[in-house]
């Protein structure tokens, strides 16, 4: 099988050494029961076909994986699969203005594609946090998220097409260029399925237009609800702001540290508003937030004054989550999805169980869309701490839940969140989702082992996770 | 294939990596290969592999640690703050003193950057050879190294100028237009010539520890007995020796440290001392060697310094990203370093510069050999001067 | 939790799933505006209708949850009361038929394609069973997205029963413009982001909405490129919708045997004549129905009826 596989690519771009297995077996999750069988780095689509081939041939699974940034454990191989790494597949193929689109591999860096369309006039809207290193292959497997997207709406909304490996070796194209073509929409499945349903090659972006006027906002509050109550009045007085992002006071001080930015250090909670559109609009909407944010006892108001500014705070924002490590060495990191009313009091809740279980918990969220991103800290060499974390994190799931919640609003569910599924929907919900998986990937020989908890999974969960070292020989 | 090593990393350090991936695309290596064995990110793993979980140092694992430029890039984008720069280093340190790292030959090939003399014969005899077509080009030695140049004169006591021991030999006219410019500046500039052979910075770089070291302490030796500014146009230079306070850890090596300035940075310092001069018509792009950018973090006095003195000053639009030159980068991995040259000569293009200028020997030779029109910041600035004069 | 308890527990969902059982040939009607997509219903099917009634509008979250046999227009009106409007394209039917056929508003490129609105599906399996998809909120994605399979089946997996849609606020000011001389490509061009804008071959049409400040700059900025003139509304579409590529869209000047209107940057034409079927490639088709077979195992969902 190695033979095949080194035959149809090349003896270099197939590995198998302890060292590429052991770096392959891990994501930037903390999920540690990862087993990687060979790592291919194919360079077309007629590779991925070879390999896909040649694995169902040997009866083995596929792995896909992009940039290894996902958070939940996404791309970990379970049971010795061929780990497919889409990397080198990271070519940018056509920027079609006139048609609206841009034809990319799975390996192009999300902000590469960006900055290459900005001279155009033009952007990829999508803008996870690890944008500078995350693939659009991955965006697409994951449904990718960024402050950005309350305005303009996730990956799914921006992606046209996508050329598809199947688990069979064929080739299909989901969706399409043309306009809106009625039907099943395959597309739509197909992102978000973290990369369960087959093996993205080539993906069609909606490319958009770079908006004429920016306003950033700086906003602080003495309090965590009165941040959350703001969010909540400027969308329902009717603004619908480019992104609305929530940082608390631990998380800002950290950020300040690496970045600088300006950030105030003594406000318990910090809002960066963005109002994109044209001139005059724009204008209006930030003063209306300037408004809002008064009459919720703002404790400072800024306007980004350059870009250079701008561009600073922003990266505070996208580096948070790496800067904690300034506090903890490790970190554990929900995303769920509240309704934004919900908030100020799901927040209270989130740092009263941390508390409660003695942990450090900082909050930096996309607030616009509700989606919270609660950070428990802590230091895996000392015993105990990882068992109070997962106790906490449970807590803190179901308090969203409860209050009509969801599970994931961009980083997916993976391996981590699997065994909360069962609390968001009914054994009849996961069975149609199964259908919906196995429409794609009949055997379960794609990325098996994820998102669908024990019981309902295509593949039988323990198995794969015990299958001993060496299985490869 | 190894038994069990102790890299002796700090723990700490160590542990400060979250794995987030942030990282990865500052990353020159892994930029052109796409392998997460060849990302900072997979280095640390695979240091906190061999130090804490006792896997041998295969093959593999050492072409993961050798292949690292030393760029740094990652460390300014990593939001934790690791010391990836330290890490490599004394993972580099430690294979070293387990004999499994090919510095060990390295040793006897960096001797010669401390016999001054020694080495500018070889030039001499190198440019000949080279000239004669004698030299395989993967040797990556610049097209036209100088048989023989004039020495910098001495011209006051106000600042030292560190010459060094390869730029020296290969360069010592990027060294004159800095004197030229400080003088102008009205600073009375010493060479260090022979009182600094060497700094030690590509010893560092290839773990030979003790060698960096003793070159350190012969270095602060070397200018004691004196509190003048030490200026260096050698980025690569500047950055180790602005880090002698933190390897040697005593109260004379800061003290040192503390008076090293890259010699961009000093003039940013001291601009209103630079005469007034019509700016050169170029277009000029600065392409930010890495210890300027990532390690001294200074890069941005290059541009305060050179934008009076030409017409245009252009950013490249790679975010700093290595050029593949790396010290003896260069030479050890050709192929990679091609590969990474490739990216960088792509965003020179995209710029239209005429000019690129870099404040790094290393970096200019680099890309010289690659076609680009390659200057000294300095060299640009005294030639405004000149023209101005003239 | 158990899972008893997140099972929906309005009552009107649980009839409908009752009337709809698990056996027999069934079919799901709205207000018949599009019978005949996918082809003819299967004589002998027993006709149901969906629930109705709107459940809940929340402005604040941008969504309201609404029953599948409430006719967009009442669930246009209720949320215009609160400032509101949904993705929905408004041709007398119902929000379920709109959903199940997927089809766009004209004014897609201001309100969003439908099925990137519909958060939340709760549709009545073949087996009799409510199977809840998505969530209520405007970002998930936990699990699979059932959503977006069942938007556009054409009831052929689940019948719909109540969805949540993601609205967004009603801008200030809506304008229609249209010009004679204007160069419909180098209208949408020079537009910010326009609602619509349509071609016929000879007139461009454009819909600009938003803050009044910003329909009169968008308005200004058309100066260059034509003559506009205030319209009431859109041109009359010709029946037949067709998919091109956004350029050819743009560039087409007339369609054999009647009229067109293009949509610019989208790419959807509306002719007089059907557009000449593409066929499906095969390996599509395998996954396709292999999904039918998944999700309607004895056929019974609108027999007659394919996507």
């Amino acid at each position: 099988m190695l033979r095949d596989l080194r035959r149809a690519l090349s003896r270099e771009r197939v590995r198998y050494g302890a060292a590429d297995r052991t770096l392959f077996a891990h994501d930037a999750s903390v999920f540690e029961g990862g087993l990687s069988g060979p790592i291919c780095f194919p360079e077309s689509t007629a590779e991925v076909q070879d390999i896909m081939r040649i694995a169902m041939q040997h009866e083995r699974s596929v792995v896909p994986r992009g940039a290894g940034t996902g958070l939940t454990g996404g791309a970990i191989p379970l049971g010795a699969p061929i780990v497919v790494a889409m990397t080198k597949m990271d070519t940018i193929l056509e920027v079609d203005i006139a048609n609206g689109v841009a034809w990319v591999e799975p390996g192009v860096v999300n902000l590469d594609l960006t900055r290459s369309l900005s001279e155009l006039g033009f952007n990829f809207a999508p803008d996870p946090s690890s944008q500078q290193v995350c693939t659009i292959g991955g965006n697409v497997a994951n449904n990718a998220g960024g402050p950005h997207c309350l305005a303009y709406g996730v990956t799914d909304a921006h992606v046209l097409a996508i050329e598809v490996v199947l688990s069979s070796g064929d080739v299909v194209t989901l969706g399409s260029v043309r306009g809106e073509s009625l039907g099943l929409d395959l597309r739509g499945a197909f992102v978000g399925s973290e990369g369960t349903l087959g093996i993205a090659t080539k993906i069609a972006v909606r490319l958009s237009k770079n908006p004429p006027a920016v306003r950033t906002l700086l906003l602080s509050f003495s309090s965590m609800r009165d941040a959350a109550q703001t969010v909540s009045d400027v969308v329902a007085a009717g603004i619908v702001p480019a992104a609305m992002e929530v940082m608390d006071r631990e998380i800002t001080n950290a950020v300040e540290n690496y970045v600088g930015a300006g950030y105030p250090r003594d406000a318990a909670a910090v809002l960066l508003a963005e109002v994109e559109g044209l001139e005059g609009g724009v204008e209006i909407d930030s003063q209306r937030i300037v408004e809002v944010a008064q009459s919720n006892n703002a404790k400072s108001i800024h306007r980004a004054e350059s870009e250079a500014e701008r561009a600073l705070l922003w990266k505070g924002r996208k580096t948070a989550f790496g800067a904690i490590a300034q506090i903890k060495p490790d970190y554990y990191l929900h995303d769920s999805v509240v309704p934004r009313s919900k908030l100020a009091d799901v927040l209270e809740s989130i740092y009263e169980i941390g508390a409660r279980h003695d942990l450090m918990v900082m909050n930096v969220f996309h607030a616009g869309d509700g989606n919270l991103h609660p950070i428990l800290l802590y230091d895996g060499r000392i015993a105990g701490e990882l068992e109070r974390v997962h106790a906490a994190g449970a807590e803190i799931v179901r308090a969203c839940l409860a209050v009509g919640g969801v599970l994931s609003g961009e980083h997916g569910i993976g391996v981590e969140k699997q065994p909360y599924m069962e609390e968001q929907f009914s054994s009849d919900d996961l069975d149609h989702q199964e259908r919906l998986r196995r429409s794609f990937d009949p055997m379960c020989r794609v990325n098996p082992g994820k998102v669908l908890p024990e019981g309902h999974s295509c593949a039988d969960i323990q198995a794969l996770r015990s299958i001993p070292t060496g299985v490869w020989g | 294939m190894t038994g069990p090593i102790d890299l002796l990393l700090d723990p700490e350090a160590l542990n400060g990596c979250v794995q987030c991936g942030l990282c990865l695309p500052h990353c020159p290596t892994y930029r052109v290969t796409g392998e997460e064995a060849l990302s900072p990110r997979g280095r640390i793993k695979l240091m906190r592999e061999v130090q804490d979980h006792g896997a041998p140092v295969t093959k593999d694992v050492l072409r993961s640690f050798e292949t690292c430029v030393q760029c740094r890039g990652c460390e300014s984008a990593c939001p934790s703050a690791v010391p990836f720069g330290h890490l490599i280093e004394q993972t580099r340190a430690s294979l070293v003193r387990e004999g499994i790292s090919r510095s060990a030959l390295m040793r006897i090939a960096l001797k010669a950057l401390e016999f001054p003399r020694l080495l500018r014969l070889g030039t001499a005899f190198l440019s000949i050879a080279n000239r004669m077509k004698l030299i395989p080009k993967q040797l990556g030695l610049p097209a036209r190294l100088p048989v023989r140049q004039p020495a910098i004169p001495s011209t006051g006591q106000d600042v030292f100028l560190f010459t060094g021991c390869v730029m020296d030999a290969w360069q010592r006219d990027v060294h004159a237009a800095g004197a030229r410019v400080l003088e102008a500046a009205g600073f009375g500039v010493t060479p260090t010539n022979e009182l600094v052979p060497c700094c030690g910075a590509l010893h560092a770089h290839a773990g030979l520890s003790d060698d960096a070291r003793r070159l350190a302490e012969k270095a602060i030796r070397g200018l004691s007995g004196d509190d003048r500014p030490i200026l260096v146009d050698s980025a690569g230079c500047g950055a180790s020796m602005k880090d002698f306070g933190r390897m040697l850890d005593t109260e004379e090596a800061k003290a040192f440290s503390e008076r090293v300035f890259d010699i961009g940075e000093w003039l940013a310092n001291h601009l209103d001392r630079l005469p007034e001069v019509a700016p050169l018509d170029l277009s000029v792009a600065i392409q930010d060697p890495c210890h300027l950018r990532h390690v001294q973090r200074v890069h941005e006095t290059t541009r305060a310094a050179l934008s009076p003195f030409v017409s245009t000053l252009i950013e490249l639009d790679d975010d700093g990203l290595c050029c593949g030159a790396g010290g003896a980068f260069m030479v050890l991995e050709p192929a990679m370093a091609g590969s990474i040259r490739d990216r960088k000569c792509a965003s020179i293009e995209r710029s239209g510069a005429d000019v690129i200028a870099s404040a790094n020997p290393g970096c200019s030779m680099h890309l010289a050999d690659a076609g680009v029109k390659m200057m000294h910041p300095m060299e640009l600035i005294d030639r405004a001067i000149a023209a101005a004069r003239a | 939790m158990t899972r008893a308890e997140l099972a929906p527990t309005d009552p009107v969902l649980h009839s409908f799933a009752a009337e709809l059982g698990d056996r027999g040939l069934v079919s799901i009607a709205g207000r018949g505006t599009r019978w005949s997509a996918g082809g003819e219903i299967a004589p002998g099917v027993q006709i149901l209708r969906a629930p109705t009634g709107i459940v809940e509008v929340s402005p604040a979250e941008m969504t309201v949850r609404v029953r599948a046999g409430t006719l967009v227009a009442d669930l246009n009106d209720a949320l215009a009361e609160v400032g509101q409007r949904s993705a929905l394209p408004e041709r007398g039917g119902t929000v379920g038929g709109a959903i199940a056929v997927g089809e766009d508003h004209l004014d897609v490129l201001g309100r969003g394609r439908v099925r990137d609105s519909v958060l939340q599906v709760r549709y009545v399996s073949a087996e009799g069973k409510i199977i809840s998809a998505g969530g209520a909120v405007v970002k998930n994605v936990s699990g699979f997205n059932l959503p977006k399979l069942i938007t556009g089946s054409l009831g052929t997996l689940g019948a719909i029963a109540e969805v949540v849609l993601r609205t967004n606020p009603k801008p200030s000011m809506s304008q229609w413009l249209v010009s004679c001389d204007a160069d419909p490509q180098l209208s949408f061009n020079t537009l910010y982001r326009p609602s619509c804008v349509l071609w016929d071959g000879s007139r461009t049409w454009v819909h600009l909405e938003g803050h009044a400040v910003d329909v009169a700059a968008e308005f200004d900025g058309l100066r260059h490129v034509g003559k506009f003139e205030p319209a009431d509304s859109p041109p009359e579409l010709p029946a037949h919708r067709w998919a091109l590529t956004p350029r050819d869209a743009a560039s087409m000047t007339s369609v054999e045997g009647g009229d067109f209107v293009a949509s610019i940057g989208v790419g959807t034409l509306w002719a007089d004549r059907p557009q000449a079927a593409t066929p499906i490639d095969a390996a599509l088709n395998v996954v396709h129905q292999r999904a039918k077979s998944l999700f309607d195992p004895t056929g019974r969902l609108n027999p007659g009826r394919a996507v």
